[in-house]
Parts: C-alpha cells; structure tokens; sequence
C-alpha cells in the first residue's frame, strides 16, 4: 500500500503538476513546505503524498521563478519555519495551469470515455 | 573563496529542512505514537536529509557562480589531500608546457627569423642561374648589373624592384677605424621592402647619377652606437673609405639587409654591357597584385632572351630565370630544422601528456569508491562530471601558471646556449603565444578527457557493483590503457634519445675532420683594404710586405704569410681553368682560387706533397707559377705527376697566361667543417693583380706559445704600417673553428637538452605504473609470501612486469627512430641515420633507466608483510 502511493507521488513529479497543486493549495493561504505537504495529503484524500525530495526543490524553483515569495516565520510552537506565499506573477501562472490542466483533462476524458458514434460504422 | 550569501542560504535549506522534519515528528507523537518510533518514521517518509538539499541547492539554479565556487573549493581540497599526485602532474605539465614552449620559441626565432618587412609574403628574390649545376641562391644572387638596367626598363609585372649588392666599408673618424658591412642600394631597393628611414629622407634616383655628392644611410645600431643617437646627425658628414659622405637619414632597428648591413650607399649601375667585371647584384621585387611568380619567372626569362649579348657569349642559352620567395633565400635549410625541432618539441609534449594521463587513470582507479558513494548520494552524472572537470581545469590552471613562467626563464636559458651573434635581434624574442596556447590546449584537453574518465566509469557501472566490490578488482580494467601510455612514453623518448645521439655523434666527429692544416697556434688577422686608398696591385703588395715583414718578427712567433681567403673563412673565390694542349677540364669543375705569400704551406701546416713551395722569386717579373691541391692533381693528370704541366685562369688563354704547376699540396677544408675538403689552386700574391684577388687579405701567424698572447702586437703591427685601416677580424683558428662548429653545437645541445627531459619523464611514468601495480597487489603478493616465496621471486615478479612495459615500448621505439631519423640525415655529418652503435647505446640506456624506475616499487614489494597485506586486501 505504501509503495503503490509511493510510486503515485513519483508520478506526480511531472513537472507543471506538482507546480499546480502547489500553486493551487497557496491559494488558500501562506504555508511552510510542512504545512504544505500536509494539506496536499489531505486534500487528495491521503491519494498524493509528496516526496519532500520533489516539494522541496520545487518550491525552491518555484521562489527563483517569482511565482511564489518565502519569509521566516514563527510557528505555534515557536520554532523558525520558511513560509511561503503566491506573488501576483503565481497568481497569474496558477490561472494558466489551470486552463492548460482542464484542457488536458477534458481531452483526456473524451478519450476515456468516447462518444457513442453517429450514423453507420 | 568563500560566498558568505551561499553558505547562508545553505543554512537556511538546512534549518527549514530540519524544521520540516521536527514538525512530523511532533505530529505524530501528538498522534499518540512512540517518539522513538515517530522519529524513525518520519525520517524514512523524509528520505536522505543530504540528497534532498543537493537536489533542492541543484533545483535553485542559477548559481552556477557559487556552484563553481562550491567545486573550486572542493577540488583544491581533493587535490591537497593527494600532495604526490598533484606535485608530480603538476609539474609533469607546467614542465611540459613550460619546456615545449620554450623550445619551440627558440627554435623558431633561430631558424624561421619571420623576414621584418611589411606584407614580405609578396617579396621575391630575381637571378639568372646557370641550367646545368644545382643553384644555390643563398651564395650566388646573380644578375649582373646590364642585365638588371635592361629588366628594370622592361619589366611591368612587379609593383616594386630594386637591386643591391654588399660592400665592406671603412668609417673613420668616429673613434677607433672600423670596418662596416654595408650595402650600395637602388632608389627603389628600400621601397620594395617597405622600409622607409626613421629620419632623414631615403635614396631618390638623383643620388644615383655619377658626379652627384656621396649620401649615406646609417643603420639604428651605427647611429646609436658611433654617433651617441645624435638627433642631428642628418646633414653631417661621416668619412668612409676615406670620402665624405653626408648622411641622408637613418633606418629602423632591426633592419639590416643584405647581410647585416649597417649602412647604404646608393647603387650606381653603369648600363654598359662590355665591362669586364659585371657586378653581380642581389635583386629583390615586391609582386603586384594578382601577379604570380611564375609569370615574374617568365617575363624575366623573356627579357633575357631579348637582351643584349654579352662578349660573345651565349649567356641566354646558359642562364635560366629564376624566382624564389625573399623568404626562402633567407632561410637555409630552416624548414628541415623546423620540423625535426618541432618534432622533438612534439615528442616531449606528448610524452608528458601521457604521463600526466597516465596518473589521472591511477587516480581515477582510487576514487572509484568515491565516485560511487558520491553518485548514491545522488550527486548526479552532470554534477560528478562537472566537479572532475573543474578539478583538472584548477590542476591545469596552476600548472600553466608554473609552465608560462619556465617558459620565460627557459627562452633566456636556451638563448644563452645559443651562439653569439646568431640569433638576430635577440632581445626581442618574446614567448612564442601561438606555442604556448598550442601546449596548453593539448595539456587541457588531455586533463579533461583523462580527467572525466572516473565519472563517467562511475556513473555507467551499476552503483551496487561497484560499492560492493573493492578497488582491487575493479582497477584491473584500464591497467591496459596505462600499459600502453607506458609503452608509448618508452617509444616516443627512444626516437628523440636516437635523434640526440646521432646529432652528437655528428657534431663529435666534425670537431674530428681532417682540416689539411694544423690549427693548434696559429692566428689569424684579417684586413679590406679599400679600393680608395689602394688603388693599385702595387700599394697593396707593399701593404703586404710591410706587414709581414713585422709580423714575422714579433716575440712569440716563428712564421707568418698571407691568403686572400684563410680557411674556413667567410668568403671564397671559385673558378674555372684551362689546359694546356686543347684538353678542357671536366665541365663545371671549379677550384678554390687563392693567392698566397712564400711560407704560407708551412705556417699554415699544409703538407707539400710534391714539387716545391713558393718562393721570393716567384715575383711578377718571374715566369707564372702555380701550386694545386691533391683533388686538383688526381683529377686532372690522374696517374702522371702534375708538376710542370701548364695551366691558365683566362679563358682565351695567350702566350704569356701559361702558368707552370710547381707543386702539389694537401687539400684543406676551405670553407665549412661539415662541407668536403675541396680541390684548390694557389698562385703568388706578387704574379697577381686583380684588386678583388688582393683587398681581403687574412695573415695567419704561427705562435710557439699562446697565439692569443700574440694579438696586441698584431694589432699594434698594422696600426705601424696604416693607422687608418680597421681590421675586419682577428682572432685564433680554434677560435674560428669553435665558431664554425657553434650552429650544430648549439641544435646537438639543444636536442640533448630535450632527450634527457624525456627520459626523466619516461622514467617517472614507468615508475609510476609499476608502483601503482604493486600497490595493486599487495594482497597477491602476500599471498604468495604467505605460501613461501621468497624476495627474489617477488622481485622478479615485478621486474617482469617491467619488461613486458618496456620492451614492446623499445621495439616499436626503434621501429619509430628509424623511420624519424632518416629527416636527420641531411642535418647529419659523417654518421649514418641508422648508426647501430647510437641505437644500441640508446636501447640500453631507456633500458637500465626503466630498470631503475621500476627497482624502487620491487624493493618495497619484496617486503611486503604477508599479515598486512592479507587485511588491506581483504
């Protein structure tokens, strides 16, 4: 169980992907990688667990890239975390992906699931 | 180097990192779960701490200037932390960059001397050559003066001409007389070289018209070294030969043609083609554009064949156009020399890339583990790669640094070698940039290339294998490429020790030549007489006498005669003859022609063979005699004696030309030590009366001691008889002889220089490749101790490992000498290219010094202790 949903993150390490979601969790607030982590897992219902392998660099190449900004911040529990946050230029880059993903996936429908074909064969 | 910023964000990576792991670990044991058990949890769904920091500092990007940073630091510490590899790459290199460099500079200032002159590609040398003998147009540049009025009138196809030819000039009046090599040059002579004065104005066709007032250029040298670098010295007067000349201008440094000319005298040539005597005139044209030389050959030819005849002569049908590049003419040989040079330059560079490859195989061998345990770590194929190169590059960095510097101090070095007053404008010779960008581009690419190779076996080997398997077995691999890199670097250093033998060889038995004279105490002393002030064969046959009649005299000697050109002097005059009785002599056979005063055979110690010497009464009123040499005699009468048969220097020969052959001497070596000894013919000075047979006169003195010690008296002799003449030369016959042989001394030194550096460095790799196997297997050699073998079968064991290096290196090296020597032959004097005694010398030297080499690893192998070796294996 744990290798198949190890072998699913892998999966997610498609670039773009992994940058969406990250984008996309932001959207609801600053985070630290932790955080970050934590609320992906949740949110696919335990399906996406992130390797911090992968988030990690990710949010690094995603900070050089402008889309997102990171600050020094006390946790709870008083301790340094790295938060980060979506900059306007992410916002923007989020809406791209987004449209880029929902085409993506309704083609991706269309051929799982084709229409039943007109006329005669 | 250190980026405070960089290490700061590393901190940072770290801490967040850290941070991250914290947090689940409190998470789940908020969740109830042990704490020992979360962190382990935790840390196994977080992975390797470092892998996720390199890959995230990768993922960062753009840092490639603190990633540089990060592998400069790195490799300065891997290379400190190997000190005897990276003195002795380092110095393999900065040796071989240094030295080829070096040498190349030398060699290609010495022997190319890249002609000075604007564009001197387009320069070419013009003559008429005879058809039927080889033409040497070093010696000969011939296009007498009627014939170079007529083409200078005729010829369209060169943007430029001009003519010249050399003089030897008397300055006077500017501290002690002293005699300058000069030249007489046409208007346009400068001006097809692209010279022009750096002062003053140059020759204009006014100055070339008889009766117009005497002008003189002087040379940067004269001008600096006579006249005090006089601003002012255009417009003065200077007195040469006796006559004013006021000086027009001044020439750049450095220029000094033809033939190291210090000052230039406008050429007046008298258009009248039935003089007797024809200057024969150095003619230099600058080519238009488009023009080849080959149309230059045939419009020069043409105007030949149109041109006036000569005293009857068919000189068109004799003489054929030539056209040489300036360069060529200037250059002997160089190109042959160039290249064996460049070879041996070739060769040693070579040989050290191949050692330094060689040790970066070796070390290659030895970080295969941390190579691998790098790549697991997962420093990726790019990283590893990255970090080897920088590694190599920071090694080759250093080692050009060292190697640019040798360079500097080597060119000094070798020029000091070098003979004086060979090399021109010696000081001027800088570093050869093309040679050193040459070597240090064939020692970076052989760094880099040699240098990957532990990155690349360890990225391409599946990781498990090679961290399970220990360096021994793994090493074995490219012990097969160190072996051949060996066995190159023995064949490459035998066919340069093969080059250097020979060329020593060749240089020992010319300090060896039968000379035809004893030269041991004599001295020789050597005056121009100016045709101003000697007018006349009689003024220069008092000048003669008086001479000798003090140098005979002096304290310390016990004889002394004059020649018009001693032996092994610069010059010499060639001559055909005539027979008497309708016999011609064998076609194009020409003798040394020399005049000598009484007493000349025995000063000079030339064996009289037959006949008698000559005497005071061999004087102008005497019948004509004449004495030739053994070549001359066995040639001519062969098997009948010589003496008393009739000979003539004129071509049409009348009755009173006859000259009666008096004796037969020994033939002496006339010219150059490496040139044959050659057939001459001597007349007495008093039965001559050309000026151009008596105004270069050497005297040569016969000391019983010292003949140095002889010197000043010999000075202050002609001071006594003509205060105002300057001597040309003076100096001892060994002297003259050392200087002769100073050029092939001086490339024997050089090669030598060379070979023995090659050595070294074959030395330092076969004792590399040997130490380095028997580290290899140290656990096979205590094994076999272990099992009772003694020293000597140890040490037998890696001396066999010698011999199966050196001897393929040997056979394939001599294979290689023989073909490469044969470039050496014509370099060569007296030795054949294939001499066996050199080859066997030679073969046996590399042989003892691999032995050697390989001596110290065997030591240290046949003490292995068999307990410890067992472990390190293991």
């Amino acid at each position: 169980m744990a290798k198949e949903q190890r072998g699913l993150s892998r999966i997610e390490l498609l670039q773009g992907t992994l940058d969406l979601i990250i984008l996309q969790t932001l959207r609801w607030g600053p985070r630290h990688g932790y955080g970050l982590a934590q609320m992906i897992r949740a949110n696919s219902r335990e399906a996406l667990q992130v390797d911090t392998g992968s988030l990690y660099p990710a949010l690094h190449r995603l900070e050089r890239s402008g889309a997102i900004a990171a600050d020094w911040e006390l946790s709870e529990n008083r301790q340094r975390v790295r938060v980060y946050r979506l900059t306007p230029a992410g916002r923007k880059q989020l809406a791209a992906e987004r449209s880029r993903w929902d085409q993506l996936s309704e083609a991706i429908a269309g051929i799982l699931a084709p229409p039943a074909p007109e006329g005669e064969a | 180097m250190t980026f405070p910023w960089s290490r700061r964000r590393d901190r940072e990576l770290d801490e967040e990192l850290r941070a991250h792991l914290r947090m689940a670990v409190e998470e789940r044991v908020a969740r109830g779960e042990r704490r020992e058990d979360a962190e382990l949890a935790a840390r196994r769904e977080f992975g390797n701490l470092g892998v996720v920091q390199e890959v995230t500092r990768e993922m960062r990007g753009g840092g490639w200037l603190e990633r540089l940073a990060q592998d400069v630091r790195y490799g300065v510490r891997t290379l400190r932390r190997s000190p005897a590899f990276t003195i002795v790459a380092g110095l393999t290199l900065a040796l071989g960059i240094g030295a080829t460099t070096a040498m190349f500079t030398v060699v290609h200032a010495v022997l190319l001397r890249p002609l000075p002159y604007p564009q001197a590609d387009r320069l070419v040398r013009l003559a008429y050559g005879p058809q039927t003998s080889a033409f040497d147009f070093i010696s000969a540049p011939a296009i007498a003066d009627h014939q170079w009025v007529e083409y200078r009138r005729r010829q369209r196809l060169l943007a430029r001409v001009g003519a010249s030819k050399t003089l030897l000039t008397t300055l006077t009046g500017a501290g002690d007389p002293v005699q300058l090599p000069g030249a007489a040059v046409t208007a346009g002579f400068l001006e097809t070289l692209g010279i022009r004065p750096t002062m003053g104005r140059a020759f204009s066709v006014d100055d070339e018209t008889p009766g117009a007032p005497p002008v003189v250029l002087l040379g940067d040298a004269l001008w600096r070294g006579r006249f005090g670098s006089n601003a002012r010295i255009v417009g003065s007067d200077v007195v040469l030969d006796g006559i004013r000349h006021i000086v027009i201008g001044v020439l750049p440094a450095g220029f000094s043609y033809p033939s190291d000319a210090q000052l230039w005298e406008p050429l007046v040539v008298k258009a009248s083609p039935n003089m007797s005597i024809s200057w024969l005139l150095t003619v230099v044209g600058r080519l238009g554009d488009g023009v080849t030389p080959a149309q230059v050959t045939a419009e020069l030819a043409s105007i030949a064949r149109a041109g006036p005849r000569r005293g009857g002569e068919a000189e068109r049908d004799t003489l054929v156009a030539r056209v040489v590049p300036l360069k060529d003419t200037i250059v002997k040989d160089a190109t042959l020399s160039l290249l064996v040079f460049a070879g041996a330059v070739g060769l040693v560079l070579l040989i050290s890339c191949a050692n330094v490859a060689n040790l970066l195989l070796m070390r290659a061998t030895s970080r295969q583990r941390e190579m691998a345990v790098r790549a697991a770590l997962g420093a990726g194929r790019r990283r590893l790669m990255r970090q080897l190169v920088t590694e190599s590059a920071i090694l080759w960095l250093a080692s050009g640094a060292i190697g640019a510097v040798l360079a500097v101090a080597g060119v000094r070095a070798l020029l000091a070698l070098a003979p004086p007053g060979r090399i021109p404008r010696q000081d001027e010779i800088g570093v050869d940039t093309t040679a050193l960008a040459f070597a240090l581009g064939v020692s970076l690419v052989t760094g880099v290339v040699f240098g990957l190779a532990p990155a690349l076996r360890a990225t391409r080997s599946p990781l498990r294998e090679s961290l399970a398997a220990s360096s021994r077995n793994l090493s074995t691999r490219d012990g097969g490429v160190r072996g051949v890199l060996v066995v190159a670097e023995v064949a490459l250093a035998l066919i340069l020790l093969a080059g250097a033998g020979l060329m020593a060889q060749s240089f020992l038995r010319m300090r060896h030549v039968e000379l035809g004279f004893r030269p041991a105490g004599l001295v020789t002393m050597t005056v121009d007489l100016p045709a101003t002030t000697y007018r006349s064969a009689t003024a220069m046959h008092a000048f003669n006498q008086a001479m000798l009649e003090r140098l005979a005299h002096m304290p310390g000697a016990t004889s002394a005669a004059a020649v018009n050109y001693s032996p092994l002097g610069t010059s010499l005059i060639r001559g055909d003859f005539q027979l008497e009785g309708g016999r011609k002599p064998p076609r194009d056979y020409v003798v040394a022609k020399l005049v000598v005063t009484p007493g000349y055979f025995p000063t000079m110690g030339i064996r009289l063979l037959a006949g008698r010497e000559f005497a005071a009464g061999d004087a102008a009123s005497a019948p004509g005699v004449v004495i030739v040499s053994k070549l001359v005699a066995d040639r001519i009468w062969p098997g009948e004696s010589a003496v008393g048969k009739r000979v003539s220097m004129r071509d049409r020969p009348g009755a009173g030309d006859w000259l009666t052959v008096i004796g037969v001497v020994d033939d002496v070596t006339q010219k150059r030590l490496d040139e044959n000894r050659e057939p001459a013919m001597y007349q007495p000075t008093l039965q001559t009366s050309q000026a151009f047979f008596l105004n270069h006169m050497s005297f040569v003195v016969r000391a019983t001691g010292d003949p140095r010690s002889l010197i000043p008296a010999m000075r202050r002799a002609l001071k006594e008889v003509d205060a105002n003449q300057a001597i040309s030369s003076i100096r001892t016959m060994d002297d003259t002889i050392l200087e002769t042989v100073a050029e092939p001394l001086f490339q024997a030194r050089l090669i030598g220089a060379f070979s023995v550096f090659a050595l070294l460095l074959a030395g330092i790799g076969i004792y590399g490749v040997i130490a380095y196997s028997v580290a290899e297997r140290t656990h096979e050699i205590g094994i076999r101790v272990a099992l009772g073998a003694g020293r000597g079968n140890v040490v037998r064991l890696v001396l066999w490992r010698i011999l199966i290096l050196v001897i393929p290196g040997l056979v394939i090296g001599v294979a290689g000498a023989l073909a490469a020597t044969r470039l050496l032959s014509t370099l060569l004097f007296a030795v054949k290219p294939n001499d066996p005694t050199t080859f066997a010398a030679v073969v046996l030297l590399l042989a003892c010094v691999a032995f050697v080499a390989g001596l110290l690893p065997a030591r240290r192998a046949s003490r292995v202790d068999p307990l410890v070796a067992l472990r390190v294996g293991g």
